[in-house]
């Protein structure tokens, strides 16, 4: 096995007035055995370059490898790739078996044991005896599984996967989310997965990358990305946070002070603001959960008034109208009294305040 | 790879058509500009033919023809499709397919049929005498004193199928919660259909309409067969048979060429650009509603009706082909099946079944794949020029065979291009073939378009992905997907091309070579019992083609739309 390099992909449609440029120089790299997720908003070009790896389409310009060889411009049944794709996309005309057994017939697999890893396959989607079914006689779960088998059972380089858990209900979702994973990690696969919902790809990721507007945002662990977002957009698409206006006003080691509406606050930097100058604006990103009812005049503290409240049992939302502006706050194990027009001091530790460059 | 394929196919294809259809069709047109005397550019005959009294006539007539023969077959068909679409009545399912049958017959065959029934010695006159409604010394000359209107109704008898299979395959394309949100909105049933149904069929209509029109503006046969010469199809025969190069006949067939792609591009323009088949299918379909009692019966009675009426040539046919004397009685006064056998012996009959079958055959292969290819590009590449591509495979619908055969009759001469598809002993095999192919071009590629429409590319790119190449993955995946329509498609091909009249007319000049069509037509002008055996001949055709049609049907699911856009 080996990694799989993406370098300086562009990829840009003609159209009128100026070609439509939907993937403006991107580079990867994944590892093999990972199961690395592409995440984005609608028209962030993810699923364009899951169809570059598969070779369905092809980058303007840069380079794939898988390893050191580049296959930036060879024809998809080359490329030994499989895909699985949003709509499922199986043959109406052949049998499950048949399905799954298309790709081993393509790579002229003796029938035996072609027999012999189709039936492997269905177990390992666990739809032992389904075989000689019709696709139409299937259930949308089935479905699925079959589509994931036929990609599985040629034993791809790398398995792409594009939005595959989307046309199931909820429940489903989450139970083949471990399927999933289980599977590619039992096979021991290289696995790229697109999708659009952060929760998933936060639930199944070995690492991901987010795209927006056709090029990389961030590319990390999952814990990285929510934890410590390197842009504002990145934070707001990552989970719920809360933005807050502040001046940069000195940098020491690992934590950064700076002025806000509610006094100092002091907080970690990622990457650029630890360079700037002092009295350059910035943002800090505040996840709703890390925020903790406190004393007045705690550190990184801010007393407002609560303007809304919902009840969720194990937790409570509620929205503080503070000098910062309005904030979301998750109180977890609520205390009973909280309720609309109090008003409450919470306060953040230095670790969960990330300070950004200006959004 | 997916663009270079694209590009190669659809520069293979241009190439095709430009030279088995632009080339020929130019040719002709190039006639009517062209002053014989000093080879100059004139556009003098033209307006000589426009200010020629009897071609004016011959034009006016066409025109009305067409137009009213259009019109009588919308009022036929819409009501029809309607019924339908919205109700279940007692034999819903055979009569909405016995319908169809009026197309198993080219109509100047229909034509003799009618005669029968309707000549001054024909069954109608006979049962009104024995009425005593009418005088028998003076029997009324139905044919002679409507000829025009005979033409019509036995155009529209035969044409109203087309835009039944148009406007039904519309109505089941529009998604029936556009008019349940009508009726939700307060909309009643009649203002309904006016204001969501008909707007959203009416590309369909339109489509068929134009067909239609165009079908009886250059029909031939039926003019022919009711001794009408003052119609301008037949004018333009009658022109050319005099090989004195007169330049009128051909200027007539530019007028009647740019007449017909007028009327086609503009139901293209008006309604086509959006209709290219990228709307999606409804998901849902609305149930039809069962019809009470007497509701029903009356339905089914108009659908028997209208096909019983339109049937009336065919049961001319029929009786006459097994008439042993008919004349001035119902029914004839003696069967016999003596001309059925006599005309499987007849020295003209067998050979021109066995030419029509191998010049129908090639026809088919060759629309077949040159369609399919086409509609390959047409639905699953990225050129621009498809769109191109998607009109130029529309075209031959609108040029009338007459124009498209007169071209190649004058290419195939000695010493000009397409003398090599003149086969030995002047036999018209590749060249009707190739003629034959052209015209019914359209049919398979609306069909095979379809197909692909309906098929998700996914599914394609599904077998790419699994290691398939693109050859693999057209015989494995879209080609099994793809056989239902393509076969309706190539049916459709066959039967139509074993009824084409214009060009088995002009093109086969040797008894040894004749088609069907032009066998019977022979036959109908051979004396003694030559109309018998063409009524034959006629039967066995029908029979034939019906069964050819009912195959296209059950294999389609009756899903397409005849040359519907």
């Amino acid at each position: 096995m080996e990694p799989l390099h993406l370098r300086s992909i562009c990829k840009s449609y003609p159209s009128q007035p100026q070609p439509l440029q939907v993937l403006a120089g991107v580079s990867l790299t994944i590892q093999p055995g990972e199961l690395f997720f592409l995440l984005g908003p609608s028209g962030c070009g993810k699923t364009t370059l899951l169809r570059c790896l598969a070779g369905l389409d092809f980058p303007t310009s840069g380079g794939i490898f898988f390893g050191e060889r580049d296959v930036t411009n060879l024809a998809p049944h080359l490329r030994e790739t499989a895909m699985v794709f949003q709509s499922y996309a199986l043959w109406p005309h052949l049998t499950v078996a048949e399905n799954i057994a298309f790709g081993l017939v393509e790579r002229k697999i003796p029938a035996a044991e072609r027999t012999e890893r189709v039936e492997q396959a269905l177990r390992s989607v666990r739809l032992e005896g389904l075989g000689a079914r019709a696709i139409d006689q299937l259930s949308g779960g089935q479905q699925q599984r079959v589509a994931l088998a036929r990609a599985l059972v040629v034993r791809p380089r790398c398995l792409l996967l594009d939005e595959p858990l989307s046309n199931l209900d909820a429940q489903l979702r989450i139970e083949m989310r471990r399927e999933i994973r289980r599977i590619v990690k039992e096979n021991g696969l290289t696995a790229v997965y697109v999708t659009h919902d952060q929760e998933e790809a936060l639930a199944m990721a070995d690492r991901m990358a987010i795209l927006e507007k056709g090029v990389v945002a961030q590319v990390g662990t999952p814990e990285e990305i929510y934890r410590r977002p390197t842009s504002a957009s990145v934070a707001r698409f990552i989970g719920e946070t809360n933005l807050v206006p502040a001046e940069l006003l000195a940098a020491g080691g690992e934590s950064i002070q700076v002025k806000t509406a509610a006094g100092i606050f002091t907080g970690q930097g990622v990457g650029a603001p630890l360079a700037a100058a002092a009295g350059t604006p910035v943002t800090l990103s505040v996840r709703p959960e890390a925020w903790q009812p406190a004393a007045d005049g705690a550190l990184n503290s801010v007393t407002g008034q609560v303007v809304e409240r919902v009840y969720l049992g194990a937790r409570a939302q509620l929205t503080l109208a503070s000098p910062l502006g309005a904030l979301s706050v998750v109180i977890l194990n609520p205390p009973t009294g909280l309720t609309t027009g109090q008003t409450l001091t919470v306060a953040v530790a230095a670790t969960d305040v990330v300070v950004l460059p200006l959004a | 790879m997916h663009r270079r394929t694209a590009w190669i196919l659809c520069a293979t294809i241009g190439l095709l058509l430009a030279v088995g259809f632009i080339y020929p069709a130019a040719n002709v047109l190039k006639e009517a500009f062209v002053d014989p005397h000093d080879g100059s550019f004139t556009f003098g005959f033209l307006f000589a033919v426009l200010r020629d009294p009897l071609y004016r006539e011959g034009l006016t007539n066409a025109l009305l023809l067409g137009v009213a023969s259009t019109f009588v077959a919308v009022l036929l068909a819409l009501p029809l499709a309607l019924l339908n679409h919205r109700f279940s009545f007692p034999g819903r399912g055979f009569l909405s397919l016995a319908l169809l049958v009026p197309m198993i017959l080219p109509p100047f065959v229909g034509a003799v049929g009618i005669k029968c029934i309707l000549g001054t010695e024909g069954s109608l006159n006979a049962f009104l005498i024995s009425l005593g409604c009418m005088d028998h010394l003076h029997p009324y000359d139905w044919m002679a004193e409507h000829r025009l209107l005979g033409i019509v109704v036995m155009n529209a008898l035969h044409l109203y199928p087309i835009l039944y299979l148009n406007i039904a395959a519309a109505l089941a394309q529009v998604n029936p919660a556009l008019e349940q949100a009508a009726a939700n909105l307060g909309c009643p049933p009649g203002r309904r259909f006016f204001r969501v149904t008909l707007p959203l069929i009416l590309p369909g209509l339109f489509a068929g309409g134009a067909l239609v029109f165009i079908w009886a503006f250059t029909e031939l046969g039926v003019p022919l067969v009711f001794d009408f010469p003052r119609v301008a199809p037949v004018q333009i025969l009658d022109g050319i048979k005099n090989l004195d190069r007169n330049p009128l006949p051909y200027a007539l067939t530019t007028i009647v060429l740019l007449v017909a792609g007028g009327v086609f591009l503009a139901s293209k323009l008006a309604f086509g650009l959006s209709q290219s088949g990228a709307a999606p299918r409804p998901s849902q379909r609305a149930e039809p509603i069962a019809l009470p009692g007497w509701a029903g019966w009356a339905c089914s009675a108009l659908f028997a009706g209208v096909t019983a009426l339109a049937c009336l040539p065919h049961l001319g046919v029929l009786l006459l082909s097994v008439s042993g004397y008919w004349h001035q009685s119902i029914l004839p006064a003696e069967f016999t099946a003596a001309h059925w056998q006599e005309a499987l012996g007849s020295a003209l009959v067998v050979p021109s079944i066995q030419n029509s079958l191998a010049y129908a055959g090639l026809a088919t292969v060759l629309t077949l794949v040159v369609g399919t290819a086409a509609a390959w590009v047409i639905t699953r590449s990225d050129l621009r020029i498809r769109h191109l591509l998607d009109t130029l495979t529309m075209l031959p619908l609108a040029v009338p065979g007459l124009v498209l055969a007169l071209g190649y009759l004058s290419l195939s001469q000695e010493g000009k291009p397409f003398a090599i598809l003149v086969g030995a002993g002047g036999s018209p095999f590749l060249l009707l073939g190739v003629a034959y192919a052209i015209r019914r071009l359209p049919y398979v590629t609306r069909a095979a378009c379809a197909g692909l429409q309906q098929c998700d590319p996914a599914l394609e790119m599904a077998a790419r992905s699994m290691g398939a190449s693109v050859w693999s993955t057209w015989r494995r995946i879209t080609l099994p997907l793809l056989a239902a329509h393509l076969a309706a498609g190539g049916v459709l091909a066959f039967a139509f091309s074993m009824l084409e009249v214009s060009d088995s007319l002009i093109l086969a000049q040797r008894a040894e070579h004749f088609p069907v069509t032009k066998a019977t037509f022979a036959l109908m002008s051979a004396l003694g019992d030559g109309p018998q055996l063409a009524a034959a001949l006629g039967v066995w055709s029908m029979a034939f083609l019906s069964a050819s049609l009912i195959g296209a049907a059950l294999l389609s699911g009756r899903r397409s739309g005849l040359g519907g856009n």
